[in-house]
Formats: structure tokens, C-alpha cells, sequence
């Protein structure tokens, strides 16, 4: 694809800068995924980590396959992406389209479910291409990294911000965002969305219906140091909030969004003064066939008559539960929290 | 075209640091190194050309090797080189310190030999023949804020409007010390400080599309910290925090050179005070050249003699 086509098509993925209210701005993303794709992949090129003929490798099951395929589409590669049987049927079709080979790990590891299913499937795929890289998401610092040009599309628009809300998966946008806009504003509080069950923030694994953020494992792009508040949010507040913020402000956004937006109106009207940044990281399209979907939502009683107003603070991540919670995080290390050291990465 | 051969003086101001210099990726999506020079009102040079219907020229000083070629480009501009005559430059910036010197000698007498042949020139142009007089450039021949490719003279991209005018300590970190600007190795920037970079300039556009100095000075003290890295100047981290202490806007710090500046609020009605206040601060730190500038471009003020 010529550069200049490339270069056009990566531009329109630029978010739109929304004021919700007065002090509230959401960066509302067609995809926010395609810049730690396209920065990963880049970057791999680059250092020479990849060359033309190379096979990327990922496991996602979300909206960081689908901009992989996309910019692997633009760069000529090969993708391989392993998922389970979350990934929904439609981004398949979207992501064979482009090219890219979908391969569906049947069954859950013994120990570690699916999540350690999809890694050693990707390791036998490592060890059966020689030419072959991980792209990997969680660890990779170029995803992370990518958020330079986010950021400054965020101060050419708004100058300076006070707060920094964003949900949480591989940490690579909200560690990444409010790294740069530090570099001006050292003072910018950074408040992460997460979910229970989620091992982010200092919860013990377990299923999440709440796809999108959160994760199984400690991602290395996450620092703990960076964040003052973290949120956990419940999928049915997720997806009641995703549904409100569509019939208030006709926006046809996907559950982190969702969780994000409840997070962000509250702060926001807290704090009247500040000017508050959400991000909003992908639409609704993927969610028709269940957060738009009131048979769904009632069947998995996922539907709320109302939203909590505000959260339930704790001053102890496991002294959080089931309804959205949240922690004054204040810049400390996991191990200050939790005490005891965590594993860190996602190792292949 | 009637040709004057007429006497004519050109004017140019220095720059003490830069608010901005780094290295982005433009929109044909190429990686460019630029600058934003932070303008001095009280350093300039001064170029007066006698023009002579002889092809000899010369100037004086005579070690002002690249504004004579900047001279001769500007004559050859314009076809012209079958005039000579004799350049005289006065200047009061030290040479050597990463202040633009050779830059403010070639600026002056570009527009000294323009005016006194009659002729115009747009700013691109002036930095179009200075950087091939000297290899390499800053910002100072614009009266608007631009981002300026130093080495091939280029504005990599055009703010539309001057820079909020500041006011600012002067600060000779090296007094002893001189640069050499041309064996100077550009920064081998890593990709982390490439991604500062481009949200800095996100920020340089907000601050001067709505004269935000509060906003510039962040830029610029953030752009100074990142490139501390490739010319350390000693005291730096104490300048900063002395800065910080008065509340100042921020640092600006030469890219090739020994100078850096404290950014103030010229509009700040304790603006004296703070300057003493950071006078004698450095003093006690054994810094004694100092001393207190504008940002305002004068070299609106050209005549003719």
C-alpha cells in the first residue's frame, strides 16, 4: 500500500474530542488499538526484529487483532492470531478478511485456563516458524510507548489537563497517555477502570464477563506507580452504563467505554474545577448481539434498574467487591499495596 | 528593475536557547530535526553594506567567513555579482556559545545587501541562502513562531503567529567554554524521546495558537530536560529547580551550546524581584554572567543610510 494511502487511512482513526460536560472531554476512538499495532509493528521493522516475510504472532480476542490486521494489511504480513471461543464470530469474519488466520484453541489449559491455553499454542506456533514474532501486547514497550502522538493531539486540542481516566488491560493507554502529558504535567492524576476477578489492580483471578479491560496476568506496560485512583466496575454496570451513555448522548460505544464514561461523570463532577480526559477505546458494533440486546442482559441478569452514584471506597483492593469500588491507589508500587512480590509478563 | 546603488544597514537578533528543539515526524510522515529559537532583543548584529560597482568585497571583520558567503549568495540571489563593495558587521553576541552568532551575521547582511539592491525577500528565502552560508540555522529571521529544520533551513511547519512575548534571565553556564556548532553531532534521539517530542509540539501549538506562555514554558523546560542528555551543562538541574523555586515559566536551553534561560512573565508585576532574586541565587552558585532580555524581535528597526 502506497504511504501516502497508509498514512491517510491511520489518520482517520484519530479520536474526536467530545466535551460531555463542561470539565468532561471523552477521546472517542474509532479503534484506539491501532496505535500500539501499528507503533509495534513499526518499531519490530525498525530494529530488525521482523523482516517482509516475517509471521506475526498474537493472542487477543478483542480490538488489538483487529488493528493488527489491519496495519499488517498495510505492512504485507503475515498474522496469526490465537484466541478462544470469546472471539466473537463477526471481528473472525472482519479479521479473515483482512488476511489474517484465526486459530481457535478448543479447550482450557488444565492450569490457567484459556489464557494459558492461547500462550502455549503460540509457543508451538514459535517453535514451528523460524521467522516468526510475538507481538505481545502485554510486555512490549512499544505498545505503551505508542501514545506520544495521542497525547499530543490531546494538548494541541485542550493545553492542560488535570485528570486522565482510561480502562485498563494491557496498561498500555493509560500508562502510556499520562507518561507523556506528565513530561508538562507532573501533577496529572491518572485514575484506572478495571474489573472484579481482574488481577490488575490486586484481585485473584477469576472469568470475567467483562471483556475489553482487565486481564488474567500483570502486564509489564502496567506501572502502578503511575496511577492515583483505580476503579473496579461490574460487567452489569458496564454494560447498563453503555447503554446509558448511548440513549444520553447517542454515542454507540463498546463496554469499556461504558465503564469508563460512569467512572469519569462522577470524578468530573466531583472535581469541577479540573479538566478531565476519558478515553473511550472502541465502538459498539461488537456488542450488538448482547449489551444492545435487552433479552441478552435480563437472561444473564447483566441489566441494572439504575448505576451506583458513586463508588464504595476501600482502602484495601480486597476489601472490594462485586459493585463498583474503588481504591485511592496513590502512586504506589503493586508490592506496597499488596505486599509480597507479583509475577510479572506474560512469558512464551 | 532599477538598481540602487545605494549604502543600506541590516539588522538581526540573536536567540539565547530554544523553547523547542527535537525531532518529529511531518505530515509526508518523514522524521525531521527542528527547533523553535527563543528570540534575545538585546543581542543583535549589525550589517552595513557600501555597495560598488567593483566585483571586490570586503568585510570586516574579516574572520566573518560564512556571512561573506552569505554576501556572495545574496548577490548571486539576485544576480549581482559583478557588484562588490565593503560589509561591515557590529555585533555584541559572543561567538561561540550556541547563541546564533553566525546566524544573526549572515541575517543582517542578507537584508543589508536586499535593501541595498533594491530588492525584496520573503523569511523563507533569507533562511534559504543563511543555511547555505552556514550549514545550519535557527529561527531567527522569522518574526512568526515557526518550526524550523535547522540543517536544511526548511520550516517543517508554520505556527501563523509570533510567540507570546517573554521575558527571560540569560545564563552562562560555561563562560569559558566555546562550541563549535558544524562538529557538532546531531542527538541520536531514542524512539521514547521521539514520542515526547510529538506530544510536545501538540503542546508548542496550543501555546501559541492561544498565547499560553504558562504552557510554552512547560514545553520548552521539558524539551530542555530531554536534551540535557546529549549536551549536559553543569548547574542544569539546579537552574530548573531554582526556576521552579521563584516561579518562573521555565528553562530554555541551547542545543548546541553553553547558555540556557529562565523563562518569566514579562506582565508578572513582580517580575524585578524575581529577576533579583535569581541574580543572586546564581551568584551564590559562582554564576555571575546573567543578564535579564526580551523576546521582542527589533529587527523591524532596518534603515537605510
Amino acid at each position: 500500500m502506497n504511504r501516502r494511502t497508509r498514512n491517510n487511512i491511520l489518520d482517520s482513526y484519530r479520536p474526536n474530542l467530545i466535551a460531555l460536560e463542561d470539565n468532561l472531554i471523552a477521546a472517542v476512538f474509532p479503534l484506539m488499538k491501532i496505535y500500539p499495532a501499528e507503533f509495534c509493528i513499526r518499531q519490530a521493522m525498525q530494529e530488525g526484529a521482523i523482516q517482509a516475510d516475517s509471521l506475526l504472532i498474537e493472542t487477543s480476542s478483542g480490538t488489538m487483532a483487529l488493528g493488527l490486521a489491519i496495519v499488517a494489511k498495510w505492512s504485507g504480513h503475515r498474522l496469526t492470531i490465537v484466541t478462544d471461543s470469546a472471539c466473537d464470530s463477526a471481528l473472525r469474519r472482519r479479521l479473515e478478511d483482512l488476511g489474517t488466520e484465526v486459530e481457535i484453541v478448543p479447550a482450557p489449559a488444565a492450569n490457567g485456563g484459556y489464557q494459558r491455553a492461547r500462550i502455549d499454542r503460540l509457543r508451538q506456533i514459535r517453535d514451528e516458524n523460524k521467522n516468526c514474532w510475538w507481538v505481545n501486547q502485554y510486555d512490549n514497550p512499544a505498545n505503551s510507548g505508542s501514545y506520544g502522538v495521542l497525547a499530543g493531539q490531546l494538548l494541541d486540542m485542550l493545553g492542560r489537563i488535570d485528570c486522565l481516566i482510561g480502562s485498563v488491560g494491557s496498561g498500555g493507554s493509560v500508562c502510556g497517555t499520562s507518561n507523556y502529558l506528565r513530561a508538562l504535567f507532573p501533577e496529572l492524576h491518572v485514575v484506572g477502570v478495571d474489573t472484579f476477578g481482574s488481577v490488575l489492580f490486586g484481585h485473584p483471578d477469576r472469568p470475567r464477563q467483562l471483556r475489553g479491560l482487565g486481564n488474567s496476568i500483570l502486564p509489564r506496560n502496567l506501572e502502578h506507580a503511575m496511577f492515583d485512583e483505580a476503579h473496579w466496575v461490574s460487567a452489569a454496570e458496564a454494560f447498563t452504563a453503555t447503554r446509558l451513555l448511548h440513549r444520553k448522548t447517542t454515542l454507540f460505544r463498546g463496554a469499556t467505554s461504558g465503564a469508563v464514561w460512569m467512572v469519569a461523570q462522577r470524578w468530573a463532577a466531583e472535581h469541577p474545577n479540573a479538566r478531565v480526559v476519558c478515553l473511550f477505546p472502541d465502538d459498539g458494533a461488537r456488542y450488538v448481539e448482547t449489551i444492545y440486546n435487552d433479552d441478552y442482559l435480563s437472561n444473564n441478569q447483566l441489566l441494572l434498574p439504575h448505576l451506583p452514584q458513586a463508588p464504595r471506597k476501600v482502602l484495601h483492593p480486597l476489601d472490594a467487591s462485586d459493585s463498583w469500588s474503588s481504591i485511592n491507589w496513590n502512586r504506589r508500587s503493586y508490592q506496597e499495596v499488596m505486599g509480597g512480590e507479583a509475577t510479572v509478563g506474560a512469558t512464551v | 528593475m532599477g538598481l540602487r546603488l545605494r549604502p543600506a544597514t541590516g539588522l538581526a537578533t540573536a536567540h539565547y536557547g530554544e523553547l523547542f528543539q527535537g525531532q518529529i515526524e511531518d505530515e509526508t510522515g518523514q522524521q525531521r530535526r527542528c527547533l523553535v529559537s527563543l528570540p534575545c532583543d538585546s543581542l543583535f548584529s549589525r550589517a552595513v553594506f557600501r555597495p560598488q560597482s567593483t566585483a571586490d568585497l570586503t568585510i570586516k571583520p574579516e574572520r566573518k567567513h560564512k556571512a561573506e558567503r552569505a554576501v556572495r549568495l545574496t548577490l548571486e540571489r539576485f544576480n549581482a555579482t559583478y557588484i562588490g563593495g565593503d560589509v561591515t558587521i557590529f555585533s555584541n553576541i559572543e561567538e561561540g556559545k550556541g547563541c546564533g552568532s553566525s546566524t544573526a551575521d549572515c541575517v543582517a547582511v542578507v537584508r543589508a545587501v536586499t535593501i541595498a539592491l533594491g530588492e525584496r525577500l520573503s523569511e523563507e528565502d533569507v533562511a534559504r541562502i543563511v543555511v547555505k552560508a552556514e550549514t545550519s540555522s535557527d529561527n531567527t529571521m522569522f518574526r512568526r513562531a515557526v518550526l524550523f529544520a535547522f540543517r536544511e533551513g526548511e520550516v517543517v511547519e508554520d505556527f501563523a503567529r509570533p510567540l507570546p512575548y517573554l521575558a527571560a534571565l540569560g545564563i552562562d553556564l560555561l563562560p569559558s567554554e566555546v562550541v563549535d556548532t558544524l562538529n557538532y553531532a546531531p542527538a541520536a534521539y531514542c524512539w521514547r524521546e521521539i514520542q515526547h517530542f510529538q506530544a510536545l509540539v501538540g503542546a508548542l501549538r496550543k501555546a501559541i495558537r492561544t498565547g499560553d506562555r504558562e504552557l510554552l514554558g512547560r514545553v520548552s523546560s521539558a524539551s530542555a530536560t530531554i536534551n540535557e542528555r546529549f549536551l549536559p551543562k553543569p548547574l542544569f538541574h539546579e537552574v530548573k529547580r531554582l526556576a521552579c523555586h521563584v516561579g518562573a515559566l521555565g528553562v530554555a536551553a541551547a542545543h548546541s551550546g553553553t547558555v540556557v534561560s529562565i523563562l518569566l512573565d514579562p506582565r508578572d508585576n513582580r517580575l524585578e524581584y524575581k529577576f533579583d532574586l535569581l541574580q543572586a541565587k546564581l551568584r551564590e552558585f559562582g554564576i555571575h554572567r546573567t543578564f535579564r532580555f526580551q523576546t521582542h524581535d527589533h529587527s523591524l528597526q532596518i534603515a537605510t543610510v
